[in-house]
């Protein structure tokens, strides 16, 4: 394993050799190749070894299993439940690590960028020994510190270790709304790491902390790369655009521009403030 | 013994580094440093595209008379509550040019086949392809559009220090600035750019940006500045968020506001109800 100090002394020594006002060189030889377009494997339930909703078998308290089971039954009644995606509200940490649409990994010394297409969400790594910051403001996506791994001594990282805190807003592991706590105190690790079998594939396990659960929760994500990738933007407005939320109900917009029912008997919108004809 | 061991592991960095550097390198150095953060510079803060000029009618903005016409009608429709002029209001993101006014902070990723404008504003991520591709005969449309850019060294030096770009397939409805500067509704704008440091001060970027469009009866420039204040690494990025100040909405052609309990408003006297046959 390459020791830190070793790792430190390099860093320096390539920063010292660097002229001011311009980049410098690294070695990039001495990271995996992660460049390209990567797609998640399977769908977007949050543990894809496992059905979809109470199928998780997610390790929440009580509290929040409660929380859970009412986000289910109002999305059976055609609302959202817990799910704010379709309020534009980005899916934060964990969620984003389901890799809605494509990614793409930036790899510096310093800090590797996972840029996403999905809402244009950004994660920066910060791999260069830096401490955790205090007072930080929390956001969807967290501060992210890393570590690179050489396990078998090569001379070359192979995998990524990632801690995140100060993961902010109300967020739910995925669509069904699986509930994070309120209280914004989740951590999440994640072990990013070649697949043993297929070279064009990644692995992420990702492991949250957070109060809404009895225990740790971790689960295996997969990525592979892409061929002949193209990249297209994903903004919320273009795949949100036909909901409207108005008195806490969820309602469509019609292809003419008019509010719709979003379910069955669904009541319209109450219009109090409106002069209504007698 | 931990500085006999520090120095001994920095001889032994400084052979690998060179080792590998010939072997593998990404050389960074060809590349100016161009991190950032970025964000407008100071004393150009006003909303307008122009900041050389007055907001508003002051821009001169060398609109066609049909755009004209269609700018001050948007302007008087907007005033009795109709659809706003500026759609980043209605969380339409910024798209380019606009975006590169840069009011949030942003950060220039150069990596050898693209250079990435991380711009907290709406969350925008720029690619810019510098792999020597050419345009595709079928653009996708996008807020950002398609960008291909072309590095320069214009002083002779062996690095790199000036970035053009141009951008097409850039994807409305979208405008200059806040005060609804419209484009032409053709989508066929197409934006060019001269990004490079101040030769006096590296610590400030700045970005020619000539729009073309036929809306315009001229290609319109304008210069947009940015500063990093001497600061190389920003420890605390933001998240910008548009739904959460989000109380006015549209339904069809008409704004509406929300009450403070989330209920449909009329944003003037006597605007009429939103139509609800679709509801029994």
């Amino acid at each position: 394993m390459l020791d830190r100090t070793f790792v430190g002394a390099m860093l320096l020594t390539a920063a010292l050799c660097a002229s001011p006002g311009t980049a410098q060189a690294f070695d990039d030889g001495t990271y995996p190749d992660w460049k390209g377009q990567w797609m998640r494997i399977g769908d977007a339930r949050w543990d894809v070894s496992k059905p979809l909703g109470l199928g998780q078998e997610a390790p929440f308290t009580p509290e929040y299993q409660a929380k859970f089971e009412a986000s289910l039954a109002d999305q059976a009644a055609g609302g959202q439940g817990l799910n704010l995606m379709s309020r534009c509200f980005p899916p934060g940490m964990p969620r984003m690590m389901l890799g809605y649409n494509q990614f793409e990994f930036l790899i510096f010394p310093d800090v590797t960028y996972i840029v996403q297409e999905h809402f244009g969400e950004l994660r920066r790594i910060y791999t260069d020994d830096r401490p955790w910051p205090q007072n930080v403001k929390s956001t969807f996506a967290g501060y992210s510190i890393g570590r690179w791994v050489d396990a078998d001594d090569s001379g070359r990282y192979h995998a990524l270790r990632i801690e995140t805190r100060d993961i902010g807003g109300p967020r739910t592991f995925d669509h069904t709304g699986l509930p994070l706590h309120e209280d914004g105190q989740t951590i999440v690790k994640e072990y990013i790491h070649p697949d043993r079998d297929d070279p064009q594939v990644l692995s992420n396990e990702i492991t949250t902390i957070d109060h809404a659960l009895t225990r740790p929760w971790t689960v295996t994500r997969s990525y592979r790369l892409q061929s002949n990738a193209a990249w297209f933007e994903h903004p919320c407005e273009s795949a949100y655009n036909q909901h409207l939320f108005i008195g806490g109900e969820n309602y469509f917009l019609s292809a003419d521009g008019r509010l719709m029912p979003a379910h069955k008997n669904q009541p319209a919108p109450d219009l109090r403030y409106f002069d209504q004809p007698r | 013994m931990r500085f006999r061991r520090s120095i001994g592991s920095a001889a032994k960095a400084a052979v690998l580094l060179a080792t590998l550097t010939a072997a593998h390198a990404f050389d960074e150095s060809k590349y100016p440093g161009w991190r950032g953060p970025w964000q407008q510079l100071a004393g150009s803060q006003n909303s307008a595209w122009d900041p050389s000029k007055p907001a508003g009618a002051g821009q001169q903005a060398p609109l066609t008379p049909e755009y004209r016409a269609i700018y001050e009608a948007s302007l008087k429709n907007e005033a009795v509550g109709g659809l706003e002029t500026d759609p980043t209001r209605r969380c339409v993101p910024a798209g380019v040019p606009r975006v590169m006014m840069a009011v949030l902070p942003m950060e220039v990723v150069i990596t050898p086949v693209a250079t990435y404008f991380m711009l907290e504003e709406f969350s925008t991520l720029r690619r810019v392809y510098t792999d020597g591709r050419k345009f595709p005969a079928d653009i996708e449309p996008s807020y950002t559009g398609t960008s291909i850019g072309q590095w320069q060294d214009t002083t002779g030096s062996g690095r790199y220090d000036t970035l053009l770009i141009e951008t097409r397939g850039i994807k409305g409805p979208h405008t200059y600035d806040a005060s609804g500067i419209p484009f032409h509704k053709d989508g066929e704008a197409v934006v060019t750019e001269k990004v490079y440091a101040d030769k006096a001060n590296p610590d400030i970027l700045h970005d020619e940006i000539t729009t073309t469009d036929h809306a315009l009866t001229r290609p319109w420039t304008v210069m947009r500045s940015y500063s990093r204040g001497g600061q190389q690494v920003m420890l605390d990025w933001s998240e910008y968020l548009c739904t959460e100040d989000v109380s006015r909405v549209q339904v069809g052609d008409q704004i509406y506001k929300l009450s403070p309990d989330g209920l449909l408003m009329p944003v003037r006297k006597g605007q009429k109800a939103p139509d609800l046959k679709y509801f029994k």
